[in-house]
């Protein structure tokens, strides 16, 4: 045997520096969660709830309302979505092994966007016992079921003997979402005024329709998604190697792409039935995190999962206080943040994307 | 403890890359595969790790590779495959570690460094793997491998270290490197497969060659028994003559142009 | 090093800038916000209901508005509590409503839920396209309001001259000109209405023919549609500004251009909210769009 180097002590590594980074950020998310506690519209403040909440004083109606009814379903909802779409596209590039994949490769997007069109517009021709069930929540039940439901038809079709390919799924995706955006368009056609304005605002996202009931609905299946696909890291790093390496070294790739593929569809799924179309958290989120402290999975996962819930906080505090009383999509906001941090990265980094 | 391969038949839609191949390799041993272009090297190999669909029979250490799970089998061979890609800038540390499992090294171990000394490259540990030349990445990519396997002997039970032409894109002090690690390797106890191009090299430091042409074995055996003229001539269908330099038995092998 | 120092500054001056204008937008819409009066207590939202509070002479009361009340033009100093389809709860609340006056179709359904929640006083006002229908609006808001009286008196008044309106505009079915209803031209695409639309309604009432019958609603409808169905008059909603572009853009449009209301040019614009509102000014409108359909004293 050769002679070893000098070197024999185990380097330091980017991972540790990494894994302590968590506590930076879950401090980072509990100050913006008071923040966005503490501002909107009405003067109700976080601080005033808390003094009374310690003296004991009671809680006026309209404190109690805007606390308890609005603004915390409100955060509670911010942090699932954020942070199951940061999660989705962290996953979802690891094992498309492109920094550009996002969530929606996986079909999600397109039939949840689908099943809402038809909730809205068809929602009142379905049998009553089912209008009955869903009550105001159709269109996210739809969204869901939808969106869960063209995944599953995208994996079924790219698996072929045990096998699913990523490639298959990428194109079957495209297809599927001409498909869906051709029913979309002639569901549109037979809209009428006011389903065409509610297709518009479902479309651009709104953290503005939380409600307990909706985050006890999602909130499971998202938390249990988050929590599946933490534990995905090894496996994705061993992907970026390639498949048949990373079989080589152990990793059950096919059981891996079954459980990312699933876990994405679940916690896109269900974020994007709950507040709509909200575009570039999945994106920049791990994108961001990948530049600033490197591409181990291990801790990718997590961080983005508190980066998204913290963007994402972030973007509804803004969308509700600049035109207060009024309140902008918070789509819009996080486009405006997004698309041009996406286009620095593109801009500085214009080898990382060459396929 | 072998690494055994049995009537091994592959076949791409209606072409048949392998038609009943089967190799034997003993643990202690450096065994190359060697053939012209398209003979079924890579795919023999791509066969005995699993990697692609085949009949027949492949068992390593004396048990059935089908039905192994993916990390019983990392636990027992290493594969060293002919290029890599790698999708996201990690360090060329953090290459070598994704290669660590738990069945075989942990992360806090010093083995990827020692790995990496092993293949001249410890002072690149916090280099971006993306911005290396083809042959650095290379030689990381072996120190990935060998990390994976990094006693030859692991319980009294051999590991395996499979190179699919592990010295294509290097230069010549650095080939002779890879191939001391392979004997070095070998000669601790494990177990190498190596899939090559250069006769040469072959001939310097494999103890068994197997011949491949047209998806057949032609010929097994020590380099000084298969590499002959006139298998050589039938296997590459060109003249090749086999010399012999005085004091020493490794045989090495001179092209001949059709013309001279 | 220095290069990429420079292309993050203006990276991020491009940035800065672009976000500052984002923001001043927004906020210029609200600049216009100012306090409302003392003892005011109402939320409108729809801008037929905010006329009908100002012509029961309850405009003193009112504290807030959404996007689509603009008539009277007073009330567009009220703060805004953004598109009627698209409240925000917390922004509702934020006003101090003591009573919110809504137009059905107020949403979404989840606010309106977490408003409700808050234990304020919440009418939906029920739309339709009939003077019954305007009648009955004034009644709900003049009971909301605790002016009941004022309310039946100018529901009387608003029955008679809806009345009178449509006497007037009344004609024989052959001499009734054929009307289309566009409501955007969009990349050259025309939307037009259907029946069952305010717009459909109001052309009837001020003695036209809607000459697009075979679908409900707004719809996008193709060249020749427009030209089979061969208008008299185009109608469209007046925003100001160049909506629709000039005349001569509209009729050169090709589905236009075969039309007999190209061959005159007969196009009228009226005010959105006066045309398709369904509020206390819905005769006014019968008798502008007939006099604009016919000529004076017709």
């Amino acid at each position: 045997m050769v002679a070893i180097s000098q070197t024999g002590l185990p380097p330091k590594t980017r991972y540790a520096k990494v894994r302590s980074l968590h506590w930076v950020l879950i401090c980072a998310l509990v100050v913006c969660a008071g923040l966005s506690l503490q501002i909107g519209a009405t003067d109700v403040q976080f601080t005033t709830i808390l003094f009374k909440a310690a003296s004991g004083q009671v809680l006026s109606p309209a404190e109690q309302v805007v606390f308890f009814d609005i603004r915390l379903p409100r955060l509670v909802m911010g942090c699932l979505v954020g942070a199951a779409l940061a999660v989705s596209g962290a996953a979802m590039q690891g094992l498309f092994r492109n920094p550009l994949a996002d969530p929606g490769i996986v079909g999600v997007g397109a039939g949840a966007g689908l099943g809402a069109i038809v909730a809205i517009v068809l929602g009142a021709c379905l049998p009553l016992w089912i209008q009955e069930v869903t009550g105001n929540q159709l269109v996210p039940v739809a969204a869901f079921l939808a969106g869960w439901g063209s995944t599953l038809l995208l994996y079924r079709v790219s698996t072929r003997n045990g096998r699913t390919s990523v490639a298959t799924m990428l194109l079957a995706g495209i297809a599927l979402g001409a498909l869906a955006g051709a029913i979309s368009g002639i569901l549109v056609y037979v809209a009428d005024d006011r389903q065409l304005r509610d297709l518009t605002f479902w479309g651009l996202g709104s953290l503005a329709g939380a409600s307990w009931a909706k985050i006890v609905a999602a909130g499971p299946m998202i938390f249990l998604s988050i929590a599946v696909a933490s534990y995905l890291g090894r496996g994705l790093n061993g992907l970026a190697l390639g498949e048949a390496t990373a079989e080589h070294i152990g990793i059950d790739v096919q059981r891996l792409k079954s459980i990312a593929i699933l876990t994405v569809a679940g916690a896109t799924g269900a974020a994007v039935a709950v507040s709509g179309g909200i575009g570039f958290i999945g994106i920049v989120v791990p994108h961001l995190l990948r530049l600033a402290t490197g591409p181990d999975h291990r801790t990718l996962l997590i961080n983005a999962a508190l980066v998204g819930a913290i963007l994402l906080i972030l973007a509804d505090v803004i969308a509700r206080v600049v035109i207060a009383p009024a309140e902008l999509p918070i789509g819009i906001v996080t486009a405006v943040l997004g698309a041009p941090v996406f286009l620095w990265i593109l801009l500085k980094r214009r080898g990382l994307v060459e396929l | 403890m072998s690494f055994h391969a049995r009537n091994i038949h592959v076949s791409y839609g209606h072409h048949q890359a392998l038609a009943g191949v089967s190799l034997h390799a003993k643990a202690g041993e450096v065994t190359a595969i060697v053939g012209p272009n398209g003979s079924g090297k890579s795919t023999l190999l791509g066969a005995m790790t699993a990697t692609l669909p085949y009949e027949g029979e492949v068992s390593l250490n004396g048990r059935s590779v089908a039905g192994q799970k993916p990390w019983e089998l990392a636990a027992q061979r290493a594969v060293l495959p002919q290029a890599s890609k790698l999708a996201f800038p990690f360090t060329v540390i953090e290459v070598v570690q994704i290669g660590l499992h738990a069945g075989t090294a942990g992360a806090q171990t010093d083995v990827p460094m020692h790995a990496l000394a092993r293949v001249g490259l410890s002072h690149y540990a916090h280099r971006n793997f993306q911005d290396l030349s083809g042959g650095e990445a290379q030689r990381v990519m072996l120190a990935r491998v060998l990390a994976q396997v990094w006693a030859p002997v692991q319980a009294g039970t051999p590991r395996w270290l499979l190179l699919d032409e592990p010295v294509s894109s290097l230069d010549i002090a650095h080939q002779l490197q890879v191939i001391d690690i392979a004997r070095d390797f070998a000669a601790r106890g494990g177990g190498v497969i190596a899939v090559m191009h250069d006769l040469n090299l072959t001939a310097l430091f494999a103890d068994k060659v197997a011949i491949l042409a047209a998806g057949k074995c032609l010929a097994v055996g020590t380099p000084t028994e298969v590499l002959q003229d006139d298998i050589l001539s039938r296997t590459y269908g060109c003249t090749l003559r086999v010399c012999a330099p005085p004091g020493d038995e490794r045989p090495y092998i001179l092209p001949h142009a059709a013309s001279a | 090093m220095s290069g990429k120092k420079d292309g993050f500054a203006i990276f991020a001056a491009i940035w800065t800038a672009l976000l500052g204008s984002f923001f001043a937008t927004a906020v210029s819409t609200q600049n216009a916000s100012t306090q409302a009066a003392p003892h005011a207590d109402v939320l409108s939202i729809g801008g037929s209901v905010t006329e009908i509070v100002a012509a029961l002479d309850q405009q003193h009361r009112l504290k807030a508005r959404d996007t689509t009340s603009v008539y009277p033009p007073e009330v567009v100093n009220l703060p805004n509590v953004g598109y009627m389809r698209a409240l925000s709860p917390e922004g509702v609340l934020s006003v101090g409503p003591e009573l919110i006056l809504a137009e059905e179709g107020s949403g979404p359904p989840e606010a309106i839920d977490v408003i409700r929640a808050a234990n304020l006083p919440f009418v939906e006002v029920p739309d339709s396209y009939t003077a019954q229908g305007i009648a009955d609006k004034i009644t709900i808001i003049g009971a909301a309001l605790d002016v009941p009286d004022k309310a039946r008196e100018l529901s009387t008044q608003v029955l008679a001259d809806m009345e009178a309106a449509q006497q007037q505009s009344a004609r024989a079915p052959d001499t009734k000109k054929r009307v289309l209803f566009i409501l955007s031209t969009q990349g050259g695409k025309i939307n037009a209405s259907g029946v069952g639309t305010a717009a459909d309604a109001i052309i009837q009432m001020a003695g036209g023919i809607n000459v697009i019958d075979s679908f409900e609603g707004y719809k996008q409808i193709s060249d020749e549609a427009v030209g089979a169905a061969a208008p008299d008059v185009i109608l469209m909603m007046d925003r100001g500004g160049n909506h629709g572009g000039t005349n001569s853009d509209l009729f050169a449009m090709p589905a236009l251009q075969l039309t007999p209301a190209a061959e005159t040019e007969a196009v009228v614009r009226m005010n959105g909210l006066l045309l398709l509102g369904f509020g206390p000014r819905t005769a006014e409108a019968i008798v502008q769009l007939n006099t604009a359909l016919y000529g004076e004293g017709s």
